[in-house]
């Protein structure tokens, strides 16, 4: 039966990416003079090409980079939301928890000099600290007095963003750049490189690891059976014992550990330095990825690995055609919006489990 | 005479398998109040979402003023005169109360909503019936009393003449519900007729005219009321005891496990639901709680289980004293409990059957070593627990959804009882399940007592309570009245008297 379930959740997705790639084309060549290199840039883009005229060689390996660089840094996002998410807390605290996040590392990468890996330890460690305190302080609220989630984060999204540029302009700015940021880190506190040529930096192996560590703590310990249930049935957990309060601000807190990875992915590995407009909307992007993986941290990095993948082709077709950002903006919206509908074929399903049903009667008939 | 309504062998069979109602004959004659009794679950909600269109029966006609009709949806119901008021009102908190009593079907001045008219319409309708409203107040605004008024007044806005009112009194204070017997009279006396549903005998007696007795979705009585007592009706509403086969040896009363002392709760709107409430219970026995429900039966349990702080009083298990305790404290401590309110506590409907079945042992070997769960350990129990309590699904990942109200509360049973408690607090362990469910669930809670468990049964069904319970304490008002030793001596009469607070032990509040 579950199984069942799985071949048609696998056979709608598809379905699903098929039908908006194809509505997308016909949006392209509504607006476009030559829709078809276009959509192949966008669809083929973030993909390097091999070549084998003067021995083997790997051209263009800076798309592939962009797409992993992106990657990484939703994916981070997208556990961030699937944690709250298992836990039916809607918390929208990621953004701020990722500026804070990035905050954390240009103060300790710009204000300490101790040497390499420690300070980019101490740097990342920042980060995670400030993420896990920005996600605790709307967790206590949320679980002690009531305060709704949604605005709470919202607001303290506001806060963070006001902060991070308070520190910037007065503190860490360097005056004699011609733009509003810091100067470059110091080597010992930037994430070393993983693929030369990219910016794709050390931070992807640990988001490899924090996809298989968030695995294991929604699966595999008590604390993600308590998310579970609380997400389940909060009133089922409280009658089997479990201090739901302490699980709600929680997992809002162990959250933003994943948030502010993710800022300091930005300042460590991909700017390395802090910037004015560090990216802003990007911690609300997680949430389509967690959402897109229906919060299960396998599917959220391969989800993470598709959205990256549609960004930088979209940016990639951008660049290379006369097609507008708007309009790729459009295509990626209509992908997210139909793969995230709940009933979208549900005909099809009731037909699918029609047919198995008559299957096994015919069967056991 | 014809009657108003005639509803013929009505059955409605829930796609759960849970029948509603069986084979159920109601009659309402015009212009009379006729009351509609029996307990929560007895079936007579759905019998009157039936007549309104909000349920489909499984079997049956729905005769009106002699002709036959179909009554697909309310919509339909309205055409044909028929309003009901629900518990849970259906207003626009943010309109004023003439707007919502047109809301549907306004008065127009061209385009837009005639206010003037709509306002004139209420006040008219308000004066003739001796419904009290404001029609220019927001609903917002105005107390539980008027809005009930205003449901009232919107059905009659829409030309009902049968209304059926739905547990009227739950909300409302003493006053109000005086105020809302005179309007029902009113009513009547300008050729309306009323089927008014409640639990409570007070008020059969005081505004019905006839009255239709309902028990385990059947009718098992249909008399004037001037005819009977509230003893009569209540003895129709849990029904003559017919008592269960149930082979009990001798009770082997051993220790004391529960002690409760001077228990007191105050809900959240500072009404007292708890009062000096003191029983023991041992090892070895049932102690039945009986009583009409809503008289603290609920609050006991929550309290005693760690779901709600007690005010005043002490609670021991096993000599330590646990009130004010987390619910995992209590659990720990060797409470067990089967939730009145399967869906809401005692199940997570999107979980699977093996995760319901550790929602309370999780954190413990075997189920977590080292700080990690071990899927296999769950597994496990899940697999050897649905064979033994003989829980019929697709497997220990099937998910709880998917399961019959019967076997879901085999999976509450099974993780209550394998949890070994020292006292078992079971609250309403049958509602709602089938008989196969019902007969494992007694035979299950005897073996616990036999085994030498102390059990404290819970439940609104006097016979189950009567036929499984080696001492019964009834509840009247949040109060015990009287603790009574089980046998035959003890007849459903003499429970009665103490369930409607016409007789009460004074020794019963010190009773230890």
């Amino acid at each position: 039966m579950t199984k069942n379930k799985a071949v048609i959740e696998a056979i709608r997705i598809v379905a699903v990416v098929v039908i908006a790639l194809m509505i997308g084309f016909v949006i392209t060549a509504m607006v476009s003079k030559e829709p078809v290199q276009a959509y192949t840039a966008l669809l083929t883009g973030p993909l390097p090409n091999l070549s084998f005229e003067n021995g083997f060689a790997i051209k263009n390996i800076n798309r592939f980079g962009n797409w992993m660089e992106e990657s990484t840094t939703l994916i981070l996002l997208g556990l961030a939301v699937a944690i709250v998410f298992k836990a039916r807390q809607f918390s929208l605290g990621a953004e701020g928890q990722m500026l804070l996040g990035a905050l954390a590392t240009a103060v300790i990468a710009l204000k300490l000099s101790i040497p390499f890996p420690w300070h980019m330890l101490l740097a990342l460690a920042a980060a995670m600290t400030i993420g896990f305190l920005w996600g605790l302080l709307p967790g206590l609220l949320k679980a002690y007095l009531a305060v709704d989630e949604i605005v709470s984060t919202l607001m303290f999204n506001v806060i963070a963003l006001q902060v991070f540029d308070l520190l910037l302009f007065n503190w860490l700015r360097d005056p004699t750049a011609g733009f509003v940021g810091t100067v470059p880190f110091p080597d010992s506190a930037v994430l070393p490189l993983a693929i030369s040529g990219t910016r794709v930096s050390w931070m992807i192996f640990i988001m490899l690891a924090a996809v298989v560590i968030v695995w294991f703590l929604m699966e595999r310990t008590p604390f993600g059976f308590e998310l579970k249930m609380l997400g389940a049935n909060r009133k089922f957990a409280e009658y089997g014992g479990i201090n739901t309060k302490r699980v709600i601000a929680l997992s809002m807190a162990v959250s933003g550990i994943l948030a502010g990875l993710a800022g300091a992915h930005l300042s460590m590995g991909l700017l390395k330095r802090l910037t004015i407009n560090l990216s802003p909307g990007l911690g609300f992007e997680g949430i389509v990825v967690a959402l897109l993986a229906r919060n299960d941290p396998r599917w959220v990095l391969i989800a993470g690995l598709f959205y990256g993948y549609l960004r930088t082709g979209a940016q990639i077709m951008e660049r290379s055609s006369d097609v507008t950002r708007e309009v790729v903006l459009i295509i990626q919206a209509i992908i997210i919006l139909l793969i995230t509908a709940e009933q979208l074929f549900p005909r099809f399903q009731e037909w699918w489990r029609a047919r198995r049903n008559n299957e096994v009667a015919i069967e056991r008939g | 005479m014809a009657a108003l309504v005639e509803m013929k062998q009505i059955s409605k069979v829930y796609p759960n398998g849970v029948v509603a109602n069986r084979n159920v004959d109601f009659a309402v004659e015009r212009g009379e109040i006729h009351a509609l009794v029996g307990e929560n679950g007895a079936g007579k909600s759905t019998l009157m979402k039936v007549l309104y269109g909000l349920e489909q029966p499984t079997h049956g006609e729905i005769w009106l003023k002699g002709a036959r009709v179909e009554i697909p949806n309310p919509h339909r119901a309205i055409e044909l005169g028929i309003g009901m008021v629900h518990q849970n009102f259906m207003l626009v908190p943010s309109f004023t109360i003439a707007e919502n009593i047109v809301l549907g079907s306004e008065p127009r001045k061209g385009r837009f909503l005639d206010r003037a008219q709509a306002i004139a319409v209420t006040e008219m309708l308000s004066k003739n019936y001796g419904l009290q409203v404001d029609p220019t107040a927001r609903i917002e605004a105005t107390p539980v009393g008027m809005r009930q008024r205003v449901e009232i007044l919107k059905t009659l806005y829409r030309g009902a003449d049968l209304l059926i009112l739905d547990e009227p009194t739950a909300v409302l204070t003493p006053q109000e519900t005086d105020e809302l017997f005179v309007a029902v009279r009113k009513l009547v006396d300008q050729g309306k007729t009323v089927i008014f549903i409640t639990h409570k005998l007070v008020e059969v007696k005081e505004i019905s005219d006839r009255v239709t007795v309902m028990r385990h979705g059947e009718v098992t009585g249909r008399v004037a009321t001037a005819d009977v007592t509230e003893a009569d009706i209540a003895r129709m509403m849990v029904g003559r005891a017919v008592f269960l086969q149930i082979d009990k040896p001798p009770v082997q009363r051993g220790r004391v496990v529960a002690e409760v002392r001077n228990l007191g709760y105050v809900a959240e709107t500072g009404r007292p639901m708890l009062r000096n409430v003191n029983f023991d219970v041992y090892a070895g026995e049932i102690l039945g709680v009986a009583g009409v429900e809503g008289n603290g039966q609920t609050e006991l349990v929550e309290v005693m289980t760690g779901l709600r702080p007690a005010t005043t009083g002490e609670i021991r298990i096993d000599g330590t004293p646990v009130q004010g305790q987390s619910a995992r404290r209590i659990r720990l401590s060797g409470v067990a409990h089967i939730p009145e309110d399967r869906l809401t506590n005692g199940v997570a409907l999107d979980a699977s059957i093996a995760e319901n079945l550790v929602v309370d042992r999780y954190n413990r070997p075997p189920f977590t070593r080292r700080g990690a769960l071990s899927p296999r350990a769950i597994q496990t129990q899940a697999v050897a627990l649905m064979q033994q309590f003989d829980i019929r699904a697709a497997g220990p990942t099937a998910l709880m959804r998917s399961l019959s109200g019967g076997n879901m509360q085999k999976v509450i049973v099974a993780r209550e009882f394998s949890a070994e408690p020292a006292l078992l607090i079971a609250a309403q362990p049958t509602r709602g399940v089938d008989i196969g469910a019902t007969e494992f669930v007694h035979t299950q809670l005897v073996a616990k007592r036999n085994e030498g468990k102390a059990v404290l049964l819970v439940s609104a069904d006097l016979a189950e309570v009567m036929s499984l319970s080696d001492r019964i304490a009834v509840m009247y008002k949040g109060e015990i009245v009287g603790i009574l030793e089980n046998g035959p001596h003890l007849t459903e009469e003499e429970i009665g008297l103490y369930m409607l607070g016409l007789k009460r032990d004074e020794g019963a509040r010190g009773e230890l």
